[in-house]
């Protein structure tokens, strides 16, 4: 394809193309752009840093001294949508079993999405003496 | 994950463990425990990818390594739900080591130091910036009546963070960008909607402004209005971009993990609406969203697709048709069409669309899309499937159909937008899926 049916099909036009000059033209003398720094000693500027306030401090709770006889919950927080993370949440579960048969483990779902809070769980696990939590998976 | 496990630990004493990928945990044990949880919660890492994996593969991620520890996966969760806590795990209250407040004035014996310090602390977006000496500020802050001191927003970092800043930051920032005294209210009315939204997937930001301020300023709404063609669309939307950078604290790595992030996160897509093309009934962006014509008012809009016409209109397939057959390609959340003046006169004068919300309508009625490419978007199934499981309709329904079953993705008509913008050189648009935010009046900061 020539230069000038495809200057067309790009909805150029040829003509006005040919009359563009191919070479650099001089340029005008200008006043300085009001922004140009000035040279020369030190230079003072504000500084754009913020400073960003540390959240206050709030403990873990305690810990379990084992998981033998302990209800673990397995939480899906559903990154994902369609099950992404049941297969992970699953082979915990398998693990679980295999090597540590004194865990009871539940995997439950959360409700809304991954980007919503469910109170609600979190206090039917408190309420049905879960241990512990295992939140996951995301990405 | 981090917010959950707190919620889990703080209200019913439960000790929980997060399972993540990098990024999360990154963050999560990271800037989220320092500025916003405070909760030093114990992550595993899990190998990336996962979504998609066979079992097989997700059995090994189990049998393998945690990636933070380096320890077996599922030793480190036993240990992270037994291990007795750390000195530091134990910490009630304020913070220890908070930082120390930056200095206001920043001192260096050169230009090019202070040029290399900016870039060194990502103050910038790797273009140069104007130095903004206490004169440069000072003349910026002309063109606004609020006082330098006065905070615009605190909760402005990512989450909510809390990183106070004032007019004077952002007049800081706009000098930088190189923007003149007149841009200022329309950068404040940005910087007081951080923090902007953010994600491992390539989202970006569009701003459009609407009312009189677009031609006080010289904004670009016609011929080259979306290229690099105008100095306040340019300098706006550069603004934007320092401002998410410095003020909201955005460090890809620390703060932020967009794996391929997007080339308009450089200048937003800064326009302005081409107002005084409108047809009679084809009302501006703002005033459809409630305000009055004359009010001046900035909206962010934020999406990820941007798809271009290609080419004209073309005599033989209606400008809608095709808008339609793009527009299938979009997750069905929401649509904003950018289209120049020449394709309104055609929509408006030859195919009768005599209202915006009318071409919304017939493309609400006629976009369509199979179900299993609808779910096989990861945002739609990751916000809108857990609802349909949950019963909300239409995603309930949509959820049983067979895969190659066909759906009207957008079901909301006012889901779908129209902002007129360009030159009348050709009868081109593209077509988004960016989402608006409410507005900001920017009357009110300048």
């Amino acid at each position: 394809m020539d230069r000038r049916k495809m200057l067309a099909l790009l909805g150029a036009s040829p003509a006005l193309v040919a009359g563009m000059p191919t070479h650099a033209e001089t340029l005008p003398e200008v006043a300085p752009h009001p922004a140009t720094p000035v040279l020369g000693g030190p230079i003072t500027v504000l500084n754009p840093a913020v400073t960003p306030k540390l959240a206050e401090r709030v403990p873990l709770a305690p810990r379990l001294n084992s998981l033998d006889g302990k209800t673990i919950y397995l939480v899906d927080t559903d990154w994902g949508g369609m099950g992404q993370n049941d297969g992970i949440l699953q082979e915990m579960q398998a693990w679980f079993a295999q090597h540590m048969p004194g865990v009871k483990t539940i995997i439950k779902i959360k409700k809304g999405n991954f980007v919503t809070d469910d109170p609600g769980l979190w206090k039917e696990i408190a309420e049905s003496k879960g241990n512990g939590v295992v939140l996951g998976v995301a990405g | 994950m981090s917010r959950e496990a707190g919620e889990i630990e703080q209200t019913y004493h439960i000790p929980t463990v997060a399972a993540a990928g990098s990024n999360v945990v990154s963050f999560g044990i990271g800037p989220n425990v320092a500025y916003n949880t405070g909760m030093p919660i114990r992550y595993v890492g899990v190998p990336f990818p996962f979504s998609g994996q066979p079992r097989s593969v997700l059995k090994g991620y189990i049998e393998g390594k945690d990636t933070v520890s380096g320890r077996p996966m599922m030793q480190a969760i036993v240990d992270a739900l037994t291990a007795p806590l750390t000195t530091d795990e134990r910490l009630s209250g304020p913070a220890p080591d908070a930082p120390a407040a930056e200095p206001r004035i920043l001192v260096a014996s050169s230009e090019d130091d202070l040029q290399r310090l900016f870039r060194e602390k990502g103050w910038t977006d790797y273009n140069p910036v104007i130095l903004p000496t206490q004169e440069r500020v000072a003349a910026m802050l002309r063109g606004t009546h609020h006082k330098p001191d006065e905070i615009v927003k605190s909760a402005a970092g990512t989450f909510g963070s809390r990183r106070p800043f004032t007019v004077e930051k952002v007049a800081t920032l706009a000098v930088m960008a190189g923007a003149k005294p007149e841009y200022l209210p329309i950068i404040l009315a940005l910087a007081s909607r951080v923090p902007y939204q953010d994600s491992t997937t390539s989202i970006a930001q569009m701003i459009v402004v609407n009312g009189p301020i677009r031609t006080k300023i010289g904004m670009n709404s016609g011929l080259g209005a979306l290229g690099p063609d105008n100095e306040a669309n340019s300098v706006i939307g550069r603004a934007m971009t320092l401002i998410h950078k410095v003020i909201q604290g955005y460090q890809e790595g620390i703060t932020g993990f967009a794996s391929l992030s997007n080339p308009l996160r450089y200048d937003n897509l800064c326009i302005a609406e081409n107002e005084e093309s409108l047809p009679d009934g084809w009302l501006p962006l703002h005033v459809q969203m409630g305000y009055k014509p004359t009010d001046s008012v900035v909206t962010i809009f934020t999406g990820w697709n941007f798809i271009n016409s290609t080419g004209w209109v073309e005599q033989h397939y209606a400008p809608q048709f095709l808008m339609r057959d793009y527009m299938s390609s979009l997750s069905g959340m929401s649509a904003t069409l950018l289209m120049d003046p020449s394709v309104v006169d055609l929509l408006h004068g030859v195919q009768g669309f005599q209202t915006k919300a009318m071409l919304g309508d017939w493309l609400s009625q006629n976009v369509e899309k199979t179900a299993e490419s609808y779910w096989g978007n990861s945002i739609v199934s990751s916000m809108l499937a857990p609802l349909g499981r949950q019963g909300l309709e239409p995603y309930a329904s949509w959820l049983k159909l067979p895969d190659k079953a066909m759906i009207k993705p957008f079901a909301n008509a006012r889901n779908i937008r129209t902002v007129v913008v360009g030159g009348k050189t050709a009868s081109v648009w593209f077509a988004t899926d960016f989402m608006p935010d409410r507005g900001t009046l920017i009357d009110a900061w300048s």
